[in-house]
């Protein structure tokens, strides 16, 4: 059991998929209340992480702690406390927008009145009043934003954000960074993974970077850079997120000169 | 015309094949594929095939026997494509190949030659070679003749069944699309029995008909086996403009965006829902999640085709099996299956296949704070319901037009067996949606997209529904005897435990199962 002050507790966490190894030995602890940016190159494990941390997939070893209790994919009253914007958004696309946000809502337990309230509300303020398309017919960027509205729908103390600014519009975004502060402001936590690292510089307070194959390289605070300050690394400075990540996971640069 | 990059493109499709048959499930497909290369062979010295040409050479009406059985070949291979999906599936699709340099001609070609290599109308091709094969051997047909002749009938065949696809994926894209679609399918199924009913009655009509059929495609083929010379060229000359005319009328429409389905908004308000009040039934836990379902099967097009199409097609069966044998008791045996048919085949293809169409949607259910299971159950709730909603107006067609004087008894007995199908083939299909999941396309209105053991599971069904009743009058008359009407109880109740016993079983076992049904359903394995 830990302490209500984490919302994640992750302890050398190990998922597999026969021989090969998605995530080694991950151990990671996300303070509550805060806006923890998860940084990884494309393959390094970040969505399997996040698959085992949400119940989408079984853990090989390791254990995993979300809010005090133990985690698995059979917690529904810790599910209830979550919400997830998975990476492939997980639409059900012959669906309208009211009717899937509904169907999330009345899943978490919400009731009619407040189902109803809360679709409107969300519906109007992501600017997704076009009630005449299913969800197959929005473009990348709406249904981007109903899957944000269905993580966010039942005012969850945990928000797994896989991937959430790509595809939408800077007002869109700016939208969502503002209540995703609001968000973390009342106590909750956002779990946030991105490959933009101005956006996770700027929105985030803790960072943690992992390399192929998921292992865990670098964890920390990073409001410093907001003062000018540097990152630490191995007795190294790094001014920026970027510097840092780019070290950790490896410069390299090709000289292509057919291109 | 690139046939370097054409060529690729077909070395790419056999070079994914290849590495899918790598893999358990490869493995599995590639035994089928021997199997059904051995069932080619019989095909091809079978009744339909070599037989046939033998038959007509020894009849000494080449020609006509040659217009039947091409005919029946033709007819048949369309409406098996269409109907059940056989022969449909595309290797790439249109957008696929957009991708690579090659021009709109181009990738029609690399389309539709990949299209009709696939096993479906080799196994067609076999039925027809047998026939040439039979006409040279035995005759002394031209064997070269023959063969471009039944290539061209193929090929002709292939593009028609193709265009009426594309144009049946675009009317179901309107208004009242589906409305003409399961209108236009109702009076296909119902046009042989009428016009044999009405070349009966007026033989002079058959000598007309024949005329215009003079004109088909399969009489094309048998004038240009059967004949030399001028006549010959006249078959050759025919065939080939009907397959030009299809690829020209494919290609055009083709051409045409297929629209976004119509799906019916429901009068009132955003939160008036049909689906919800039905799904209440099901309690306050489960409602949510059957409403879900309910929504998938009545927008699908697919679903929404084959449901349609359940009382026609029960219909048809019962009076087709029903006149196989003899005297009107045969009716009922028909009655007996085609019920249990009613019972299961609108919801056939989704409910072998429940997780097969939901794309990357599939992992929204294991976020929820709900047993994963909950959700296949509720697929299933969903798809008994949808399919027990039709037994009750299956049952007054049958009481309807059964034979009189009505006893009730042959009423209720196959009520009983289509409760039995319905439970049985939806228990099987909880168990083949978690072991024989597919990748599906939830927008195509036709076409086949299960498992090898999805498609063993309905095919099995249907023809189990249509011979095990004559089966058992052959055998064990005693069983179908509306005298032992009782009997049809036990079948229904061990049906009802299997059911249910299905739902727990593989409910327990979906948690386990669930890694390797979201590699399938997004396309990675």
């Amino acid at each position: 059991m830990t302490f209500e002050t984490d919302a994640i507790r992750i302890t050398n966490l190990e998922k597999r998929y026969g021989a090969t190894v998605a995530v080694a030995d991950l151990s990671l602890v996300v303070p509550k209340g805060s806006m923890f940016g998860f940084l990884g190159p494309n393959g390094s494990g970040k969505s399997t992480t996040i698959g085992c941390l949400t119940g989408l997939l079984d853990p090989t070893a390791g254990s995993i702690e979300i809010l005090g209790e133990k985690f698995t994919a059979e917690s529904a009253p810790l599910k209830r406390r979550m919400g997830v914007m998975p990476e492939t958004l997980g639409l059900f696309d012959p669906l309208y927008a009211h009717e899937f946000l509904g169907f999330v809502a009345r899943m978490f337990g919400l009731d009619e009145a407040d189902t109803r309230r809360r679709v409107t509300d969300l519906l109007a303020a992501l600017d997704l009043t076009d009630t005449r398309k299913t969800l197959a017919e929005y473009s990348t960027g709406m249904r981007k934003r109903v899957a944000f509205a269905a993580a966010v729908i039942h005012s969850p103390d945990v928000l797994f954000l896989d991937e959430p600014f790509e595809s939408i519009d800077p007002a869109g975004v700016a939208a969502m960074k503002q209540w995703l502060r609001r968000f973390t402001e009342q106590g909750r936590t956002v779990f946030i993974t991105s490959h933009v690292l101005e956006t996770v510089e700027r929105l985030c307070d803790r960072v943690a970077i992992i390399t192929k194959p998921g292992k865990l390289v670098w964890q920390g605070d990073i409001t410093v850079l907001a003062n000018d300050g540097k990152l630490e690394y191995e007795g190294r400075g790094f001014n920026s997120l970027e510097a840092l990540f780019l070290h950790l996971t490896g410069e390299r640069y090709s000289d292509l000169n057919w291109l | 015309m690139n046939w370097n990059l054409i060529g690729e493109l077909i070395r790419l499709r056999y070079k994914l094949m290849w590495a899918k048959a790598r893999l358990r499930s490869g493995k599995i497909a590639l035994f089928a594929i021997g199997y059904l290369l051995f069932i080619m062979v019989i095909a091809l010295l079978a009744a339909g095939g070599f037989g046939a040409g033998v038959v007509a050479i020894q009849a000494g009406k080449a020609e006509k026997v040659c217009q039947i059985v091409l005919s029946a070949l033709f007819v048949n291979a369309v409406f098996a494509s269409l109907l059940l999906g056989f022969g449909m599936s595309a290797a790439f699709s249109e957008a696929e190949l957009r991708r690579y340099p090659v021009y709109a001609r181009e990738r029609f070609v690399a389309r539709h030659f990949l299209g009709i290599v696939d096993p479906f109308w080799l196994f067609m091709l076999a039925l027809e070679l047998g026939l040439v094969l039979g006409l040279y051997g035995y005759g002394s047909y031209s064997l070269w003749d023959g063969v471009a002749a039944v290539l061209l009938l193929l090929a002709c065949s292939y593009l028609l069944t193709r265009l009426l696809g594309e144009w049946i994926d675009r009317l179901m894209a309107t208004g009242s699309g589906y409305t003409v679609v399961v209108v236009g399918i109702m009076c296909l199924s119902l046009a042989p029995a009428t016009a044999m009913a009405v070349f009966n009655k007026h033989r002079d009509l058959i000598p007309k008909a024949m005329a215009v059929l003079r004109f088909s495609p399969p009489f094309g083929a048998a004038t240009a086996m059967t004949h030399n010379g001028l006549e010959m060229f006249y078959g050759f000359a025919m065939l080939a403009s009907w397959t030009l005319a299809f690829a020209v009328l494919l290609a055009i429409l083709e051409r045409r965006p297929v629209g976004q389905p119509q799906v019916a908004r429901e009068p009132g308000s955003l939160w008036d829902s049909r689906f919800d009040r039905v799904a209440a039934l099901f309690g306050p836990a489960m409602a949510p999640m059957v409403g879900h379902w309910l929504r998938f099967y009545l927008r699908n097009r697919r679903f929404r085709i084959l449901y349609g199409f359940s009382l026609p097609l029960a219909a048809f069966l019962t009076n087709n099996t029903g006149r196989m044998g003899r005297g009107e008791d045969n009716l009922f045996l028909g009655a007996l299956g085609s019920m249990g048919v009613v019972a299961f085949i609108g919801t056939s293809r989704i409910a072998v296949n429940q997780y097969g169409y939901v794309g990357g949607a599939f992992r929204r259910f294991f976020l929820l704070p709900t047993d994963p299971g909950a959700s296949l159950r509720a697929g299933s709730y969903a798809a008994v319901f949808l399919s027990a909603l039709w037994i009750p107006p299956a049952a007054i067609l049958w009481a309807i037009f059964a034979p009189r004087p009505l006893d009730p008894r042959m009423i209720f007995m196959p009520v009983m067996n289509a409760v039995t199908a319905m439970f049985l083939f939806h228990g099987l299909g909880l168990w083949t949606s978690l072991y024989a999941p597919r990748r599906g396309n939830y927008d195509k209105s036709l076409g086949n997209d299960m498992s090898l053991i999805g498609n063993i599971a309905l095919i099995g069904m249907v023809l189990g529904c249509m011979f095990l009743p004559r089966v058992l009058d052959a055998t064990a008359p005693w069983t179908v005897d509306p005298e032992n009407w009782w009997l049809t109880l036990a079948p229904a109740a061990t049906a009802i435990v299997f059911y249910i016993a299905s739902l727990r079983g593989a409910t327990a076992r979906f948690p386990a199962r669930r890694e390797r049904l979201l590699a399938v359903v997004e396309g990675r394995a």
